[in-house]
């Protein structure tokens, strides 16, 4: 972990984000196919990339050691509710979100406890919401089919239904007046999630629905009145108005004779669809009328309990005849009156009972620690068989407990979730803020909110198609971020052009050019040894490295064809042109340009003789044996070449100093000779010798001229 | 909206006169084109594609009707390595794609069905030394050219299967990183450096013009990763690479390149659309169409171009003109095809694995 000291005790206690490693059984991966047969002499296993296991066989085959490598990938132990490519396109999608989000916070340090601040991390909760599936349904078909009650939708996730509830509850502050009717939504959205392990009402209703196909008569079946008494409990009005409207009763044969049953039934399907609702809106195809203020819904709850007990002492029931008919109904009131015993029967965990305490006992309820005793005693009634990961974070919420809601994010939805949630626990919650911010020093001096990034980026960093967007994350860590961008960029694999590309990219970005330059050091040598000689010299040129530079210069130079006769130097034009135009990055390869420009010059005096031609070519020899970068295996090739120079007939081409210098480094060379490491070059024997002519006959020449 | 797989959705956006289908893949997309369509209800996409999470490359094709756009898997064939270049052929239906363990692959496919069948390749011994880095088709179909980081440059006879010749090596003294055809007989390669050399296979041991970016002032070197050559134009050739920098360089004019943007290179330092690399150049027909029609002095000047870059911009370029900016993207997008039927329609490749599908209109 970064930024923690090992020597600070026991590990236990730096376990800021809790393991639950004791939980959770050992998981076999069968290596099949490895095609060793036993006894293995060697068996080794290391990390790869990621969470994959890399593991060497070796087999001794009567002194022939033969061996396989095998990676293993351990794939995700919570059975998956998202797949790998899945998980990576909302890594993706939330980089932007974040990004502009913190991009924000720097702009403007001053407004984060401004009163619209809460609006932008809304359309940040928004987008990052948007990624982790769709919760809205497809439209609707136009000819819906009568018996399909429960609308089909995409299956959620329960990392979408963490990330609404801390929404509803950190951050959007509109909804503050009216959460049990968001957590009404939220629990009509996600109520299937916890159907895995317990019975729920949308199990209930899901499998009510399958048989409703076949039954014929719904209302002599007990489970029509079960299905809807619990829908009805937790608010899903539109469900119990439409399997209402399935009672036997509307039938056209039947209406005559059962008029006054009908009337009974179409007058709670009426009540229900008129229930009076403390939010500022519903949804076209939900059912009860909103009211915005406190004083305006009160009165209307009052008028609508008054129907409700009127319609409970009715004569009516007295003449209905169908039984099931009237007891269901009668039930049906009850739990609009709010009838404890009955909520608690027709509900089956606690988030249900909660939820239809909160519609038809207490919707008055307002603030957390009122919220949180209600849900003490809901789950009271009904103990938590199987706690499910949401229930845990709910629970967090309404203690009020930052630390509680951080954890569960942790333990249940993994580092992404705990890395973009702090935005919304920090939203406007000063406490929250101080919290996560404080830097703890038994974290290495990093706060809680980069702890976590530090470990999201570690994880990105894993992958090889997302560890680019750890820098993201990395870069927004004040303490130690930049540090281990640094190790994550060195880390990358040189020899991958683009890999090399995107990291040298990142460094520009953010300003890390030692780094770049580093890494161009490091491609340039692992080219070098590969034998791509260009795309050595490139890098290193880029790199500015003088150092290397002149030190393959040396290598390079014996490649060099050294007579001007040589066709092999054709290759070379290529390299020479990316050297370009200037010097100061060529270092000691600069020496091949100007051998490049005296040979072409040479050329041309082999092919017309103009003395102009032959003066520019002089000089272009002094230059090159002037300049100390000029190779000493180059000097006496270089001056065997010129020999048609040295003896120009019309007149000297090189004077009395000049000459002199020649001399200097024919002198030097002889001298040379004498050390250890000499090369001697394949010239014929007497080329020496005819330079040495050369040179005094040209040198008599220039005395005389001057 | 219509979906390829069980969980991918495709999200469209219309922007102006600008229709855009983005589709989640699943997979890394190395390379795409489209392929020749026969009619304009249905057509076909090329993707090469690398599953990361099985380390599986394949070459894909995928049916996409416009009307509905939606997309559906045609065929899939794997690949023995990740795809480096892919390139079809305007005149037949072939394909090439050349691969990172450096061989060549060449396939026929099936306009009508949009199946792909391999019809052979090149294997990676002695052809090139590591990853090939660029290939083309000629415009007949009749030959392939491959150059890699090695400093060799092939010539892949497709009539003759299999075999290859090898028109130059420069035993790595120059790495070639792309290569495209600008006559029967010849192609134009760009290399490390910001250089590109001009080669006619009838003046053989070498290349016949070498460009001198000797550009005023510049510091900046950098990589050519794409060339494109009109058909119209066969003496400009059009190059793409680091820090933005997209220049024309004239045959005629071997000395001075029409630089179109970049930083820190000729005289145009800073107004850069694109600071990062630019990953494909391409000739852009239908920008031409409309706007060359009111301007009489186009002979001389470069025609407009589109770029894809690392920094996530699809954008149309034009010589003393703003550009377009066609798409922006928080991640790179890395290669982009316009149909050469319909060049109204764009394909590109996100780096966040998802390609999209532009109409302009």
């Amino acid at each position: 972990m970064p930024g923690v000291t090992s020597d600070s005790g026991e590990l236990n206690s730096l376990s800021v984000v809790p393991h639950s490693s004791d939980t959770q059984s050992p998981i076999v991966y069968p290596l099949r196919n490895h095609g060793l047969s036993p006894p293995l002499i060697r068996l080794s296993i290391s990390w790869a990339r990621g969470n994959t296991l890399r593991v060497s066989f070796l087999q001794s085959e009567e002194h022939n050691v033969v061996g396989k490598v095998v990676e293993v990938k351990l794939t995700n132990t919570d059975g998956g509710e998202i797949t790998d490519a899945q998980r990576r396109r909302i890594e993706y999608g939330s980089v932007a979100p974040f990004a502009l989000l913190q991009s924000h916070k720097n702009s403007s340090i001053t407004s984060l406890y401004d009163k619209d601040w809460w609006e932008r991390v809304m359309e940040y909760s928004k987008e990052i919401s948007s990624l982790l599936g769709d919760s809205k349904s497809s439209a609707a078909p136009i000819i819906g089919d009568p018996k399909a009650v429960l609308r089909k939708m995409e299956e959620p996730t329960s990392l979408r239904a963490a990330w609404e509830l801390l929404e509803i509850f950190y951050v959007d502050k509109h909804c503050q007046t009216w959460i049990p009717e968001r957590l009404l939504d939220w629990l009509a959205d996600f109520d299937c999630l916890f159907s895995g392990n317990q019975p729920t009402v949308h199990a209930k209703l899901v499998a009510f629905q399958e048989e409703l196909v076949t039954i014929q008569a719904v209302e002599n079946d007990p489970e029509y009145w079960q299905a809807m008494s619990s829908a009805l409990a937790v608010g899903w009005l539109d469900v119990v108005v439409k399997l209402l409207r399935l009672h036997g009763s509307y039938l056209f044969d039947q209406l005559g004779s059962r008029e006054i049953e009908n009337g009974l039934v179409e007058a709670v399907a009426l009540l229900i669809s008129q229930m009076p609702r403390m939010r500022p809106y519903l949804l076209a195809e939900k059912l009860g009328e909103s009211y915005q203020t406190k004083p305006e819904f009160m009165k209307a709850w009052e008028k609508w309990r008054a129907q409700i007990t009127k319609l409970d002492c009715s004569a009516f029931w007295l003449q209905c005849d169908h039984q099931k008919t009237r007891d269901g109904l009668k039930n049906m009131l009850q739990i609009m009156l709010g009838n404890a015993s009955i909520l608690s029967n027709v509900t089956y965990h606690w988030i249900e009972l909660y939820i239809s305490h909160f519609l038809y006992i207490r919707p008055f309820t307002v603030g957390l620690e009122s919220m949180y005793t209600l849900a003490q005693k809901c789950m009271n009634l009904k103990p938590i068989l199987y706690r499910h990961k949401l229930m845990g974070l709910i629970i967090g919420i309404l203690e009020e407990n930052t630390e509680v809601v951080l954890a569960e994010c942790s333990r249940s939805f993994g580092p992404w979730m705990t890395t973009h949630a702090i935005e919304l626990l920090t939203a406007g919650s000063i406490q929250a803020e101080t919290l996560l911010h404080e830097q703890q020093s038994k974290l290495g001096g990093i706060c809680i909110e980069e702890l976590h990034r530090l470990v999201y980026a570690q994880i990105l960093s894993s992958h090889a198609l997302t560890w680019n967007i750890a820098a993201i994350y990395l870069t927004s860590c004040m303490k130690q971020g930049l540090g281990l961008l640094e190790n994550l960029l060195y880390k990358q694999p040189v020899q991958h052009h683009q890999v090399l590309l995107k990291s040298i990219e990142i460094c520009r970005l953010n300003g890390l050019d030692f780094v770049s330059c580093n890494m161009m050091k490091i491609a340039g040598v692992h080219y070098w040894k590969h034998g791509k000689k260009g795309s050595a010299v490139f890098w290193l040129q880029q790199a500015r490295d003088e150092l290397r530079l002149n030190r393959i210069a040396k290598h390079l130079f014996d490649f060099v064809g050294k007579s001007i006769s040589d066709e092999g130097f054709k290759q070379w034009e290529g390299m020479i042109e990316l050297l370009g135009t200037e010097s100061k990055t060529a270092g000691g390869l600069e020496f091949l340009k100007k051998y490049r420009d005296f040979r072409r010059s040479l050329q041309q005096v082999h092919e017309g003789i103009t003395t102009e031609a032959a003066q520019k070519a002089a000089e272009a020899l002094i230059s090159l044996m002037r300049n100390p970068s000029t190779p000493q295996q180059f000097w006496l090739p270089l001056l065997h070449d010129s020999l048609k120079l040295l003896n120009w007939k019309e007149r000297p081409l090189i004077n009395v100093s000049q000459t002199n210098i020649l001399l200097n480094k024919l002198q030097d060379l002889s001298l040379a000779r004498l050390r250890p490491g000499f090369v001697e070059t394949d010239l014929p024997p007497e080329a020496l010798k005819s330079i040495r002519l050369a040179l005094a006959t040209n040198l008599g020449r220039a005395i005389l001229n001057e | 909206m219509a979906v390829t797989t069980t969980t991918t959705t495709t999200t469209t956006t219309t922007t102006g006169p600008l229709q855009i289908h983005k589709v989640p893949q699943d997979t890394y997309i190395d390379a795409l084109r489209w392929l020749p369509h026969l009619s304009t209800f249905t057509r076909h996409i090329l993707l090469a594609a690398y599953d990361s999470d099985t380390s599986t490359p394949s070459l894909k094709s995928l049916t996409f009707s416009p009307s509905s756009s939606s997309l559906t898997l045609q065929s899939s064939l794997s690949t023995p390595s990740r795809i480096t270049s892919l390139k079809t052929c305007p005149s037949k239906p072939l394909i090439a794609a050349s691969t990172f363990s450096g061989s060549l692959l060449i396939y026929a496919s099936d306009l009508v069905t949009g199946s792909l069948k391999l019809e052979f390749s090149v294997p990676e011994k002695g052809f090139h030394l590591g990853a090939v880095s660029g290939i083309d088709l000629s415009e007949n179909g009749s030959d392939c050219v491959s150059v890699g980081e090695d400093g060799r440059v092939n010539l892949v006879s497709l009539s003759d299967m299999g075999g290859f010749r090898r028109v130059f090596d420069s035993n790595g003294l120059v790495s070639y990183s792309a290569v495209k055809w600008a006559s029967p007989v010849e192609f134009v390669t760009g290399a490390f450096g910001f250089g590109l050399h001009w080669w006619d296979q009838r003046k053989p041991g070498g290349p016949a013009a070498l460009f001198k970016g000797n550009w005023t002032g510049g510091t900046a070197s950098g990589i050519v990763h794409s060339i494109d050559i009109h058909p119209s134009r066969k003496h400009v050739c059009l190059a793409g690479g680091s820090s933005g920098a997209v220049f024309a360089w004239d045959i005629r004019r071997p000395q001075q390149p029409v630089i179109l943007s970049g930083v820190g290179i000729g005289d145009n330092p800073t107004n850069s659309l694109v600071e990062s690399d630019i990953w494909e150049v391409q000739y852009d027909n239908y920008t031409n169409s409309s706007r060359m029609s009111n301007s009489s002095s186009s002979s001389s000047r470069i025609l407009p171009a589109m770029i894809c870059s690392e920094d996530g911009i699809l954008a149309v370029i034009e010589q003393g003109e703003e550009p377009i900016e066609l798409l922006v993207e928080p991640c790179a997008i890395n290669s982009f095809d316009i149909d050469r039927q319909n060049p109204s329609d764009v394909l590109c490749s996100l780096e966040w694995e998802s390609i999209a599908i532009l109409t302009r209109q």
